[in-house]
């Protein structure tokens, strides 16, 4: 028993001396951003699958022995992660993560949110009081995402500075190609209008303006009831809706419905890194999400 | 409990938020120069109602109890908790203000304040330190020890509306919920592993106590511990394999028992006692997620206690002599439940309760106690949303008994629940 004690001390100690920065992201599409610029000099683990619904990740023990030995935590931020980060934190108990420290690194605070509601209250659903927090899947973000974490790399590892910056401008570089690309595929749906089940894609359709009718969803995070369907219908009847976009992770049932009902195309939208086959990087993962909408 | 103070501090702290709340409006507009308005902690709070349908009268009810465990009639020392039986029709069981913050870069403080319709109390009040190295944490105050799997949770996270019968039998409808100091260690693995330790006042009416008591002018005189009288260490582990979590761990307290219910009214004492006692536990979770929404958990605890000491009698023939004479308890059960989410909203689960071992040896008694105690309980619940619960549950309890001619005789309890659970407030994550 002493032997494994002194065993485990000495474990303690070894993440000083291992040479990469231990980074724990909440989202996988983080951790591919992250692993773009740290490359060899970090190790990056996502606590959330891909597959999973952002909002509620159901806690696993294994995360606090993730956040335990991290140096550096990155999260969404705008209060996605509220319904199940906090306490695992706590468990892990970990200073150099902790609120307030300079190895917590939140990403919501270097783009602009949408949607802030004015007045905040539960009637409304499970609002998010920041803003919607689904920003990362506006492509034009994710640049000011690779900065902030190329400059957090480099405040806690000043040794890879040049190493960051390289990669940093490579891949700015790469993604400014892919953007081009993408915007081109997408001027043709400037535009149309469409429904979606959580408002999830609203960075996205704002950027390549498409108008968003209503959400399926009754309100945010809850179901919706037959009464907001029929609601719905009358909605599409008097207008023309190009496509349902469904989340991989909610029960599709109502949006099936509607799609056979006006026969409108009901397209699966992935949300994250490793949502769908297909989505394994965050370049990927775009490429995906324009290649379902655009049907190429 | 001095209620007019609490209420008093209840109003008090009101008009303080309602006069923070005030002043953050007024930041934006007038601008106060002082105002504090963002140091307001996370304050939510959880009301729990019920109805209770039961095949037995409140008054008979209220009269059963669990042999071995709480051996007399109307023996509620344990249920601390006022309200929470339940009457048949319309209950008030709890609700739950919960007040927590950042102290500084180097606390945490979390309060929680359980309130009966006549009662206030702290049932927790503790620290977290946020700053400790090597992966440890002091927690400091009073709080539900993490004992077992299912003792620190609070009363809102069961998965079913009571406790189970094996925490209820060992440690009272409060369980193990003591004033001290706890320290844990999260190993740097890649795999769970937490283990810690807890030393506590030890008060638990149930099985230890730390007061004294005497009682025949000093014929019986049991010094009662300054300090600490409970020592509590548990193992906890977890491992993922693709979907299904596995979440295992071992615990053992550790304490001294004076328990001197009954001393003072003449009666035979056979529940006064001073010994020593040992509870050891012993659970495991598994966890399979389907997606997103649905999963199936298996939970299951199996505890024991092993207690021995002196117990205290009156001899019958002269009535006032008393024998000290040596007890023994040998006591174990285990709980057994499945819950499953079906989708967003609805839950469902089954719970076995088994008391199954229960030797008490106990001077001047010779009632014997039935060697096993059984419950069944199932529930379904509704969730219109992560804020609101209705459940409906239904239990089949066999491990109630009453005080019949030739000793002790079943009463088995049906009893069905419909219960409403709302939460307020700031958004409180559990833990897994």
């Amino acid at each position: 028993m002493k032997k494994i004690i002194l065993a485990a001390f000495l474990l303690t100690a070894l993440p000083a001396l291992a040479e990469r920065l231990q980074i724990v992201t909440t989202y996988p599409y983080i951790a591919s951003i992250t692993e773009q610029i740290g490359q060899e000099r970090v190790r990056v683990h996502a606590l959330a699958g891909g597959q999973w619904d952002p909002h509620t990740i159901l806690p696993k023990p294994s995360f606090i022995a993730k956040l335990r030995r991290a140096d550096l935590l990155i999260i969404n931020g705008a209060q996605l992660e509220i319904g199940w980060l906090p306490p695992l934190m706590n468990q892990a108990n970990n200073p150099r993560i902790a609120v307030g420290s300079k190895a917590l690194l939140d990403l919501s605070r270097f783009v602009q949110l949408m949607d802030v509601p004015t007045s905040v209250s539960r009637a409304h659903g499970d609002i998010h009081p920041d803003g919607n927090p689904h920003y990362y899947l506006d492509p034009v973000n994710i640049p000011l995402l690779a900065k902030a974490i190329m400059d957090k790399l480099i405040e806690l590892d000043a040794t890879g500075a040049g190493y960051y910056r390289k990669n940093h401008a490579a891949f700015i570089q790469a993604w400014n190609e892919q953007l081009t690309v993408w915007d081109k595929k997408m001027a043709k749906l400037k535009g149309i209008t469409v429904i979606e089940y959580h408002k999830n894609l609203d960075y996205f359709l704002a950027r390549y303006e498409i108008k968003l009718m209503d959400t399926v969803e009754m309100l945010p995070g809850i179901p919706p009831t037959s009464k907001h369907i029929a609601a719905l219908e009358e909605k599409i009847a008097g207008c023309k809706v190009c496509y349902i976009l469904q989340d991989i992770y909610n029960p599709d049932e109502a949006s099936r419905h509607l799609a056979t009902k006006f026969n409108i195309p009901m397209v699966k939208m992935p949300h994250d890194v490793g949502s769908v086959p297909g989505a394994e990087g965050i370049f990927a993962l775009f490429e995906e999400i324009i290649r379902r909408i655009t049907h190429d | 409990m001095p209620l007019r103070f609490f209420a008093h501090f209840i109003l008090i702290s009101a008009g303080i938020l309602a006069g923070a709340l005030q002043a953050q409006e007024n930041q934006s507009g007038s601008g106060n120069p002082f105002a504090q308005a963002k140091f307001v902690p996370d304050i939510s709070l959880i009301l729990d109602g019920s109805f209770n349908w039961r095949d037995l009268d409140d008054e008979s009810c209220e009269s059963l109890f669990l042999p071995g465990f709480s051996d007399a009639e109307g023996d509620h020392s344990a249920h601390s908790h006022e309200g929470m039986n339940g009457r048949r029709g319309f209950n008030m069981n709890y609700g739950e203000l919960v007040i927590s913050s950042i102290v500084d870069p180097f606390f945490d403080l979390f309060v929680v304040c359980h309130l009966a319709e006549e009662a206030f109390e702290i049932e927790e009040a503790y620290f977290t330190t946020r700053r400790m190295p090597w992966g440890m944490q002091l927690k400091g105050g009073k709080f539900l020890s993490h004992f077992g799997r299912l003792n620190s949770q609070h009363t809102h996270q069961w998965d079913f509306f009571d406790a189970p019968l094996i925490y209820t039998a060992l440690f009272g409808e409060s369980l193990l919920n003591e004033k001290g100091l706890r320290i844990t260690w999260v190993a740097p693995l890649d795999t769970y592993l937490m283990l810690g330790g807890e030393i506590s006042q030890g008060q638990n009416p149930a099985s230890f106590g730390n007061e004294g008591f005497s009682a025949f002018d000093g014929q019986i005189e049991i010094k009662g511990s300054d300090g600490p009288n409970l020592a509590v260490a548990y193992a906890k582990s977890s491992l993922d394999i693709g979907n299904l979590t596995m979440l295992g761990g071992l615990s053992c307290a550790l304490g001294k028992s004076r328990l001197n219910q009954g001393i003072d009214e003449g009666e035979p004492l056979t529940r006064a006692r001073y010994g020593a006692t040992t509870i050891a536990a012993a659970d495991v979770t598994l966890k399979y997620l389907f997606d997103s929404i649905r999963y199936i958990a298996l939970q299951a605890e199996y505890l024991h206690r092993k207690s021995e000491g002196d117990g205290y009698f009156i001899e019958p023939l002269s009535a006032r002599l008393f024998l000290a004479a040596p007890y023994r308890q040998r006591q174990g059960g285990f709980y057994a439940q499945m819950v499953g989410s079906l989708n967003k909203r609805i839950r469902i689960g089954g719970r076995y309760d088994r008391i199954a071992q229960n030797e008490v040896t106990l001077p001047g008694v010779t009632t014997q106690v039935p060697g096993h105690l059984n419950r069944y309980t199932a529930m379904a619940e509704y969730n219109p949303t992560e804020f609101s619960r209705l459940r409906l549950q239904y239990a089949h309890d066999r491990s109630r008994y009453e005080n019949g001619l030739t000793g002790y005789l079943p009463k088995p309890v049906n009893e069905i629940i419909l219960q409403i659970n709302l939460a307020i407030g700031a958004h409180g994550a559990h833990a897994y």
